[in-house]
């Protein structure tokens, strides 16, 4: 009974961290692919100047680049949104191939706006009137409301490219960057070293989508960091229950050690004994927590086991994924750790008191 | 070694505690032991019978005295030898059975030999053997629990003799059975003995057993004294 509980302990513990783990790995892998599904792998602007004109040919430039699957000239620029009298500043990304406007939620919320209905862009560039200076306006219909990749700072709204360079003042085929998407994503750093190499140096900067997304990276492995810490500390109270349980063995079996030393059992293999005892429980327990954790993990990712609310993360349920790396860092910790706790409650049935343990059972 | 005794007990003394509270269980005890002796010791509970049995077995130190099985002493041996001379030269029995509890009658019996290094099946097949010549064969894959008191004492003799031990001792053997099966126990220890040349000593209360053995002796503070 005691063996049983120390047992379940274990197999809790370990079960415990391999759930963890696949949670946390899981969730990575889904904002990684995220992140490398929608944010632009490359993004190249300008440096020391506002924008690239049509002659210059940089679009033609960059899709001859290898591994470039695609090159999207885009017309960043400032301004407001406005719908019946309420305004909200934004980001305004104008793309080829788009009608109407796309708010993100944050921005609709704010204009208490729903897709089908009008809005007015008000660029923070102006032309001389009559009247002196006014900005530059275009009305466009909200065709979508729909949040963009994780890791932006601030809510971008996407309309067409040709209003864009309207707004903004820009000459036909005019863009103030490119994004491009890139055949391998995590090849990005060398891709953007090209690039300025393509474009020339001086006249161009470029931002990985690893650089754009640095803290969000740099945050997710932070917390499977913590998370290994916190949950490592279940598998050593998990251990710690073993080498309780194994004390506890070796002292209601001391009348069994006592009965081997007299049937001719050195110290050393009583000590041995009582060790492959542990060991064996620490084995089977630890054995039993990756298999636990890993049916689970498969399990509830394979049934969505555990929803989401949508609107918050994009994802409908709770995905886990057991990675084999973990497995075997927590396998192989569990063991040693077994092995660790076994080790001194051995070393107590080795030295057993034969006469004394015999006067006992 | 003919005429070297397979037993010798000089001047053993044992007792527990200190000061006030001491008690000297003996303080002088000799005893030598040939080659087919059988010698019941008799002796009141708790006049220090079984101290005595672990102190031959070099289970127990003596405060004083040396005990030598077949020329070897106990107290010259480090704690593998000594193990190893234990597992070779003595059989031990007690009152209680003492099988382990997981193990079926076979694999109990077997045991000595497993930790003497005997590979599985012939050790398996040796035990099957010994369980045969004291009538279990039918209880050879049973646990303990479900044997009898009387069969459960014939496992533990054939445990303790399945190495051929020269000197067997045994406390209070047949101390948990009931008259018949105390005989057919006793039949069987002394058989045993007498033939592998060896020397049986044991311990009981029950002065039928200890008239069946060669020697009586009792144990008192002094020593052992013919009874
Ligand atoms: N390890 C020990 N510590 C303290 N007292 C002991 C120990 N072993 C035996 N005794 C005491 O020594 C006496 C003799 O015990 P034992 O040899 O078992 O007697 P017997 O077998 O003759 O009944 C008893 O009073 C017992 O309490
Ligand atoms: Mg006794």
């Amino acid at each position: 009974m005691v063996a049983a509980a120390a047992f379940v302990g274990l197999v809790l513990g370990v079960g415990a961290l391999v759930l963890s783990l696949a949670l946390l790995s899981g969730f990575q892998a889904h904002v990684r692919t995220r992140l490398a599904e929608e944010a632009p792998h490359v993004l190249v602007a300008p440096a020391g100047r506002p924008d690239f004109t049509a002659a210059e040919g940089a679009a033609a430039k960059l899709a001859l680049l290898d591994g470039v699957v695609s090159v999207t000239p885009v017309v960043r620029g400032r301004g407001w949104i406005t719908a019946r009298g309420q305004a909200v500043p934004a980001v305004l990304v104008g793309r080829e191939q788009r009608d109407g406007i796309r708010l993100d939620p944050a921005q609709a919320r704010q204009l208490s706006i729903l897709a089908g209905e009008d809005v007015t862009i008000v660029s923070s560039r102006t032309r001389l009137s009559p009247l002196g200076p006014v900005p530059l306006t275009a009305s466009i219909r909200v065709t979508e409301v729909a949040a963009l990749a994780t890791g932006r700072k601030q809510p971008e709204a996407v309309l067409p490219a040709g209003m864009a360079r309207r707004l903004f003042g820009l000459p036909e085929g005019g863009a103030t960057g490119f994004e491009l998407r890139l055949s391998d994503p995590e090849a990005a750093p060398a891709m953007a070293l090209a690039v300025r190499e393509a474009l020339g140096a001086e006249t161009t900067a470029t931002t990985t989508w690893q650089e754009a997304n640095r803290p969000l990276l740099l945050a997710l492995r932070l917390e499977r960091v913590a998370i290994f810490a916190t949950v490592f500390l279940v598998v050593i109270v998990a251990g710690l229950n073993l080498a309780a349980t194994s004390a506890v063995l070796a002292a209601t079996r001391r009348g069994d050690a006592a009965v081997l030393t007299v049937l001719g059992a050195s110290p050393r293999l009583l000590g041995r004994i009582f060790l492959f005892a542990g060991l064996l429980l620490g084995f089977a327990g630890t054995l039993a927590g990756l298999g636990l954790g890993f049916v689970l993990a498969v399990v509830l990712d394979a049934t969505h086991a555990i929803p989401l609310p949508a609107e918050l993360f994009a994802l409908a349920h709770v995905p886990f994924r057991p990675a084999a790396r973990d497995l075997l860092a927590v396998g192989a910790f569990s063991l040693v750790w077994s092995f660790v706790s076994s080790f001194v409650p051995a070393r107590m049935a080795a030295r057993v008191d034969v006469t004394e343990a015999l006067r006992a059972g | 070694m003919p005429g070297e005794p397979l037993l010798v007990a000089e001047s053993l003394a044992r007792g527990f505690g200190e000061g006030e509270g001491r008690l000297e269980l003996f303080s002088a005890l000799s005893l030598t032991l040939g080659a087919g002796e059988a010698v019941a010791i008799v002796g009141p509970s708790g006049c220090g019978k079984s101290s005595l049995l672990h102190l031959l077995a070099g289970l127990d130190r003596p405060d004083a005295g040396r005990v030598l099985v077949d020329g070897k002493d106990w107290a010259s041996l480090a704690p593998e030898p000594k193990a190893r001379w234990r597992g070779e030269a003595v059989g031990f029995v007690f009152q209680m059975h003492h099988l382990l509890p997981e193990l079926t009658a076979e694999e109990n019996v077997a045991l000595p030999l497993l930790l003497a290094g005997v590979a599985d099946s012939a050790a398996r097949a040796q035990a099957r053997e010994l369980l045969a010549r004291v009538g279990l064969v039918r209880q050879a894959t049973s646990l303990p629990r479900i044997l009898s008191g009387g069969e459960r004492q014939r496992v533990a003799i054939a445990r303790a003799v399945v190495r051929r031990p020269r000197l067997l001792l045994c406390d209070e053997p047949t101390g948990s059975l009931d008259a018949a099966h105390a005989a057919d126990v006793l039949d069987l220890l002394l058989g045993t003995a007498r033939e592998r040349a060896g020397a049986l000593l044991l311990v009981t209360h029950d002065p039928g057993v200890a008239a069946r053995c060669g020697t009586v002796l009792t144990l008192s503070s002094g020593g052992l004294v013919p009874a």
